[in-house]
């Protein structure tokens, strides 16, 4: 528990909302989302599917503009930032966790975990190298440093995912529904990965879940009902 | 080495018979534009060679003096600028010796010929035909065609009774080596000439309407007693003829052509055969762009969903863009390089058949003349160029639409 010293919030949204709009239907999926983060939290959202999880998610990730609304991390109002301003922030501060992994194939364990680092210095650096490898002991698979990602199992694949979402020392790590792919055992493991590491690192966490059951053991968690943010008090 | 390069690099690791056959693609494209242009190159020297070899480089000539511009008032004026043109027309070089010190002390030059050229009327029985005679010194018979060297019959010397006779014309008039051969000037001077020898050059010109006598004998016949009607040079680099042919107008006085002025035929063969050369150039280029073009394309669209995660933690638009640009110089590069190696190795063994009867080469390629360092150059940049649409694709792909699917 490093940063809850600092009581500004780690992230601030407001107002937000997201309507897709199409040639011949507008799609109004987020109506007014507002709640903030606290630095070091780990927030379970839930809500049934369609409800905009993912959604929510790609846009405080920046990968998606909203239709209207500002949301501030850090201090910096996110939505006023150019592609390559938003490009950097992103290698910088967010850490990504998908469901399905999605890591680089023709690259090693090794490799995909110290790519976003290399990609923003250009090179592989022996610190970076050190790190990832120090990581990937972290998830336990030193012994899988060096094998292509598509010789991993999905358990397997997933951890490396989560190392790599780790390896800018990012001050917010998005995930959704990052055990939604893995069998109860695998996903019960993962997620104890993840809560453990959370706790070490002190990183805030945001990620998504139908599992009622992971869901009740995080700190917080908020729920999407119609567009809007419902708080459920921790348990 | 920038990690976009180790991306690239992967990448095109990663699925060997695609990249394999896509150099294969480009080194083939490359081969062709290589030996296409040692094919053109070497066959437009060769056709220079052939001709530069046994013509003048640099040919001097009288001054065409203008006459005195006097407007004609009547039809007898006019009579009398005809003849006035006339008399004028036996234009010569008197001064030759001064011109000589100025051509002996010229280092690229390799030989001179001082020639007195006239047209007679040779008999031979019932058949008369008009010749062109060319009285050059004997020891400089062959300083401009090497004539002494294509004796077919009887030797190559020329004393003051002496004629040598190309074998096309000899065996036009039915004349061989030791027969004489009546011959009237146009000034009206006769003699009779005994064939020393006949040659053939394989120059048309030379061997169907040419025939050599002494110098001496050609100034008794055309009644030049000590001028000469034109003075051919040869140069040890055939390119500088231009640049030395108008420096010698300059310095002699005298009408100065070199052998690319008066070769209009050769020039515009040269020229046709260059265009066309071009023409396959550009397309081997064309298939270039767009085989690489295509190629990248279907990588890009295949990677999607990993330049999407890519671009989800952040590495920039920049890097993607680089890394397929960078695909597509290390395929150009790649490529290129075996090109000219394969472009290379098929022209000097073509080059190196066994030659004809005649001597010369079935097909004329200088494997040194494939440029090469343009064809690498072209190749690569045509490749890069490929490469610009499909990574722009690439960098503009949707991140969240890439990790959707
Ligand atoms: N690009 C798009 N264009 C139009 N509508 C979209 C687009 N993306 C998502 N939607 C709609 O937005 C709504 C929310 O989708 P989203 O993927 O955020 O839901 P989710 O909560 O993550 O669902 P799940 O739990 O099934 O993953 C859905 O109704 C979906 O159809
Ligand atoms: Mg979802």
């Amino acid at each position: 528990m490093m940063t809850t010293a600092d009581s500004t919030p780690l992230l601030e949204v407001v107002d937000l909302r997201k309507t897709f709009v199409d040639r011949y239907f507008e799609t109004p999926v987020l109506k007014g989302i507002n709640f903030t983060l606290a630095r070091g939290e780990m927030v379970a959202m839930q809500g049934s599917s369609g409800s905009g999880k993912s959604t929510l998610l790609t846009i405080l990730g920046t990968l998606l503009a909203p239709t209207s609304g500002t949301f501030r991390m850090l201090g910096q109002d996110l939505t006023r930032l150019t592609e390559s301003q938003l490009s950097e922030f992103r290698n910088r501060y967010i850490g990504f966790i998908f469901q399905h992994h999605h890591l680089l194939p023709d690259f090693t364990a090794l490799e995909n975990v110290v790519f976003p680092h290399a990609g923003r210095v250009g090179r592989e650096t022996r610190v970076g190298l050190e790190r990832a490898a120090m990581l990937l002991e972290r998830v336990g698979l030193s012994d899988r440093k060096h094998y292509r990602a598509t010789r991993l199992s999905g358990g397997q694949k997933q951890r490396v995912a989560i190392a790599r979402a780790l390896m800018n020392e990012p001050s917010l790590v998005l995930a959704d529904e990052p055990t939604g792919n893995l069998d109860r055992d695998t996903a019960n493991q993962s997620f104890e990965l993840l809560t453990e590491i959370q706790r070490e690192t002190g990183t805030t966490f945001l990620l998504s879940t139908h599992d009622e059951l992971l869901a009740s053991r995080c700190e917080r968690r908020i729920r999407l009902l119609d567009g809007v943010v419902v708080t459920t008090p921790a348990h | 080495m920038h990690y976009s390069v180790k991306v690239a690099l992967r990448y095109l690791t990663a699925n060997r018979l695609q990249s394999t056959m896509l150099i294969a693609g480009v080194a083939i494209a490359v081969m062709v534009f290589t030996f296409n242009a040692a094919l053109i190159n070497g066959l437009a020297e060769f056709q220079i060679q052939r001709v530069v070899g046994s013509t003048a480089h640099v040919t001097l000539k009288p001054e065409r003096r203008m006459p005195a511009v006097v407007p004609p008032r009547d039809a007898s004026a006019v009579r009398a600028v005809v003849s006035q043109r006339a008399l004028q027309r036996r234009e010569q070089i008197k001064d030759w010796r001064a011109v000589e010190s100025i051509l002996e002390s010229l280092p690229d030059v390799t030989g001179i010929s001082y020639n007195v050229l006239g047209t007679v009327l040779a008999t031979r029985g019932q058949q008369t035909v008009p010749i062109t005679l060319k009285g050059v010194e004997p020891q400089r018979l062959s300083a401009i065609a090497p004539i002494d060297t294509n004796v077919v019959a009887g030797e190559p010397r020329l004393g003051l009774n002496d004629i040598l006779i190309g074998k096309r014309l000899a065996d036009d008039l039915g004349i061989g080596v030791a027969q004489p051969v009546f011959v009237q000037s146009d000034q009206g001077r006769e003699r009779v000439l005994i064939v020393r020898g006949l040659y053939a050059t394989g120059v048309e010109s030379i061997d169907a309407r040419l025939a050599y006598v002494n110098l001496d004998t050609a100034r008794v016949l055309f009644d030049y007693p000590d001028g000469l009607t034109e003075i051919e040079i040869k140069l040890a680099d055939i390119y500088a003829a231009p640049e030395l042919a108008e420096r010698l107008a300059d310095s002699t006085g005298l009408e100065a052509t070199a052998w690319s002025e008066t070769n209009q035929r050769l020039k515009d063969a040269l020229q046709g055969q260059r265009s066309s050369g071009d023409i396959i150039k550009f397309f081997t280029l064309l298939t270039i762009v767009i085989g690489v073009a295509s190629a990248l394309l279907l990588t890009t669209y295949r990677r999607r969903p990993e330049i999407g995660i890519m671009r989800s933690f952040g590495v920039s638009q920049r890097f993607v863009l680089s890394v397929f640009i960078l695909q597509g110089a290390l395929i150009g590069t790649l490529g290129s390089i075996a090109g000219c190696l394969l472009g290379y190795g098929f022209s000097a063994l073509l080059a190196g058949l066994p030659r004809g009867a005649d001597g010369s080469a079935p097909l004329p390629v200088d494997p040194a003349l494939g440029e090469y360092p343009i064809a690498l150059l072209l190749a690569v940049v045509a490749s890069v160029l490929a490469a610009i649409l499909p990574a722009r694709a690439a960098s503009r792909v949707d991140p969240v639409e890439a990790i959707s699917q």
